[in-house]
C-alpha cells in the first residue's frame, strides 16, 4: 500500500511539474524514488508542521499542487487551525497526507497515535476525507485527490493487511461505498474503511455478511449508506478512529434521517491507549482485533435476529 | 457623515485621508480595532502609492505583487486604501459591519484585494513565505510583503516561517513589523518581551532596517534599500510605530485596541485629523 502511494505519488509529479510534495521531515524510506525522480518536486519543510502547511496554502495560491505529508498526529491534527483558515476556506486544492493513522505507531505512545483526525477534518467546511483499505483503493485515492479541485485529507492508516479487492479500481467516485461482498440480508451489513476493510472481510466470511468498504468518510454518500440500511438487517461501522465523530458517526448520521435502522458503532472507545505494545496488543486493548470484534458482531447478529422491533 | 472619493487627485493615500476612512468606517460598525489600524496607515500608503504592483489596477491580476496582512486586526487601515484605489466603494464604508456585508473585522481572503485570512495570528507570515517560495519557483519578479504585528511575533509560525524563508533565500518576501509596542493585554515588554528584533531577524538570515513608522519618505526609501540589498536574502523592515497614531487622545493608549467611537470622540478624531465640521 505504501507502495502504492509512492508509485502514485511520482507519476502525478513527473506528469505534473506543479505538484510538490512538501514533509515536515518525515518518510525517509518512503521518499526514495521520489526524490531520485522529481528532487527538484520534493521540499523538506523541517519539523514545522504548523508553517509547512500555511506554505502549502500559499504555494497552491499561486498555482501549485502541494502535498503535504506527515504523521496523522501532526498533519492534519497538530495543524488542523491552518488546514481549517489557510487551507479550507479558500477551497485550495492541496492533499494532506497523514500516515500512520490509528495504532500505527503503537510503541510509542499517545503522541504519536491518531484516532481523532477524522472526527475534526470531517468538521472543516470544503474539506474531503478518504481512508483507503489496501494499495488499489490507494492508488485510485491519490488519483482522486488529484483530480478533485479543493482540498483533500488523505488518511494512511495500517498499511500491510493485505488487499481487500482482486485487483485495480478504475476510480473510486466522490463519497461512494464499495461493495466489497455480498452476503445475508436478514443480518447486519458491514461498513468498514481503512485498516479494518480487511478485518471485515474475514469476519464476515465466517458469518456470511454482506461488506461495504468507505474510502471516503466525507462527503458519504446518502443514497448508498440508505441501500446498505435497506439491504442488510442493521448495520456495523468498522474504523480504527475514536467511536466518536468518525465512520459509524458519518453512517449514523444518515441512516438517522433517511433510513433509520440499528448500528452498531465499532471503533476506539473513547480513551487513550494505557500500555504499550505492537499494533495488535494495542488493537486487543481496544477491543478491535479480529476476534474481538468477530465476537461482538456475533453477538449483535444474535441480538437483531431475537430484536421484536423489526426495521426494515 | 461626510465621504469622499478622490481617487487620481493629489491626495490619494493621504495618511490623514487613509485615518478618517478608518474612523468612518469605525463608527459606522461600531467596530474595535481602531488603533491597530492606525498604527500601519502609513506603512500601507507607502505601499500602495510607491511599491505595490496590480497590472490594469486589478487585485486579482495574476502578476501582481502579494501584500500578506497577517496581523489582521488592521484590516481597516488596508481597506481605507481598497477604497482608494476604487476596489471598494463608498457603501462598503457607509456599510461596514451591517447584517449581510462582506467587510469582515479581520482579513478575509474572499474579499477581493486581500490575501489572506488572518486574525488568528501567525498565519498571514506562512503563507506569504509559501506564495513567495512558489513565486520564486516560477522565475516572476513578483514580490510579497507581509505585515505582521509585533505581538503577532509571540506566534510559533513566525519563526518556523523565517528559518524556511532564510533557508530557500525568499529574498521576494519582505517581513514588515509593525512594533508598535502593544499587544492586546499591554506592551510587548511587560507581556512577552521580544527583545532585539533586528538582531533576532539578521541572525535568522534576513536583511534588516528599521524605520520610523510613520515617515513616509524614510519608510520608501528602506524598502528601496532592502530589496536593492540583495538577491539571496529575505527582508524585514522593522518598523517603529506608534499605536494609535493620529489622533492625540488615542497615541499608545491601548485602550483603542479595544474602544468604540462614540459621537464626540469620533468627531474629536476626525476634527483632529483636519477635517472639522464632520458630525453624526
Amino acid at each position: 500500500m505504501r507502495e502504492a502511494f509512492s508509485n502514485a505519488l511520482v507519476r502525478l509529479a513527473l506528469a505534473d511539474s506543479k505538484v510538490l510534495l512538501l514533509t515536515g521531515d518525515h518518510g525517509y524510506s518512503l521518499f526514495d524514488e521520489f526524490r531520485k525522480c522529481c528532487p527538484d518536486q520534493y521540499i523538506n519543510a523541517g519539523i514545522a508542521e504548523q508553517n509547512m502547511v500555511g506554505m502549502a496554502a500559499g504555494l497552491a495560491r499561486v498555482g501549485f499542487r502541494p502535498f503535504v505529508y506527515g504523521l496523522a498526529a501532526f498533519v492534519p491534527i497538530r495543524t488542523v487551525e491552518q488546514i481549517k483558515l489557510d487551507i479550507a476556506h479558500d477551497d485550495l486544492p492541496v492533499v494532506l497526507l497523514g500516515d500512520g493513522a490509528g495504532f500505527v505507531y503503537s510503541h510509542l505512545g499517545t503522541s504519536h497515535q491518531s484516532t481523532e483526525d477524522i472526527a475534526c477534518t470531517r468538521a472543516i467546511p470544503q474539506l474531503q476525507v478518504l481512508s483507503p483499505a489496501d494499495r488499489f483503493e490507494m492508488t485510485a485515492a491519490m488519483d482522486y485527490a488529484y483530480g478533485t479541485t479543493g482540498p483533500v485529507y488523505l488518511r494512511m492508516g495500517k498499511a500491510d493487511l493485505g488487499d481487500v479487492h482482486t485487483g485495480p479500481l478504475s476510480s473510486v467516485k466522490q463519497g461512494r461505498l464499495l461493495k466489497i461482498r455480498d452476503g445475508r440480508a436478514d443480518r447486519p451489513g458491514l461498513i468498514a474503511t481503512g485498516s479494518m476493510v480487511r478485518a471485515a472481510v474475514d469476519i464476515a466470511t465466517s458469518l456470511d455478511l454482506m461488506v461495504w468498504s468507505a474510502p471516503f468518510l466525507k462527503p458519504l454518500d446518502v443514497d448508498d449508506v440508505r441501500a446498505a440500511a435497506q439491504a442488510a438487517n442493521g448495520l456495523v461501522t468498522l474504523e480504527e478512529h475514536s467511536v466518536l465523530g468518525g465512520l459509524g458517526a458519518a453512517v449514523t448520521e444518515i441512516t438517522s434521517e433517511h433510513q433509520p435502522t440499528r448500528v452498531l458503532r465499532i471503533g476506539v472507545p473513547d480513551r487513550f491507549s494505557e500500555h504499550c505494545g505492537t499494533h495488535a496488543y494495542l488493537l486487543r486493548e481496544h477491543g478491535l482485533d479480529t476476534d474481538s470484534v468477530r465476537e461482538r458482531v456475533g453477538a449483535y447478529c444474535q441480538l437483531l435476529a431475537s430484536n421484536s422491533i423489526a426495521f426494515v | 457623515m461626510i465621504l469622499h472619493m478622490e481617487a487620481g487627485t493629489d491626495d490619494r493615500f493621504a495618511p490623514a485621508r487613509m485615518r478618517r476612512t478608518v474612523l468612518e468606517m469605525a463608527y459606522a460598525g461600531s467596530t474595535v480595532h481602531i488603533a491597530c489600524a492606525f498604527s500601519i496607515i502609513e506603512l500601507l500608503t507607502v505601499l500602495y502609492r510607491h511599491h505595490l504592483r496590480y497590472p490594469g489596477n486589478d487585485p486579482r491580476a495574476e502578476g501582481r505583487d502579494y501584500l500578506v496582512l497577517s496581523k489582521g486586526h488592521g484590516v481597516m487601515a488596508q481597506y481605507a486604501c481598497m477604497h482608494e484605489l476604487g476596489w471598494l466603494g463608498d457603501s462598503h464604508i457607509q456599510s461596514y459591519f451591517k447584517d449581510g456585508t462582506d467587510l469582515k473585522g479581520l482579513s478575509d481572503s474572499r474579499v477581493t484585494g486581500l490575501e489572506v485570512t488572518s486574525g488568528s495570528l501567525g498565519h498571514g507570515f506562512s503563507v506569504g513565505v509559501g506564495i513567495a517560495l512558489g513565486l520564486k519557483r516560477k522565475a516572476t519578479d513578483q514580490k510579497v510583503y507581509a505585515i505582521v504585528g509585533d505581538g503577532e511575533l509571540n506566534e510559533g509560525p513566525i519563526w518556523e516561517g523565517s528559518l524556511v524563508a532564510a533557508h530557500h533565500r525568499l529574498s521576494n518576501l519582505m517581513l514588515i513589523v509593525d512594533k508598535n509596542g502593544f499587544q492586546a493585554m499591554g506592551t510587548t515588554d511587560d507581556v512577552l518581551a521580544l527583545g532585539d528584533l533586528l538582531a533576532k531577524f539578521s541572525s535568522f538570515g534576513f536583511e534588516t532596517l528599521e524605520v520610523d513608522g510613520h515617515d513616509e519618505s524614510a519608510i520608501d526609501e528602506a524598502i528601496r534599500q532592502l530589496w536593492a540589498a540583495g538577491p539571496t536574502k529575505p527582508k524585514a523592515l522593522i518598523a517603529r510605530t506608534v499605536k494609535g497614531k493620529g489622533v492625540t487622545f488615542m497615541e499608545s493608549i491601548n485602550l483603542w485596541h479595544y474602544t468604540r467611537l462614540d459621537p464626540q470622540s469620533f468627531t474629536d478624531a476626525v476634527s483632529e485629523l483636519g477635517f472639522p465640521g464632520a458630525s453624526k
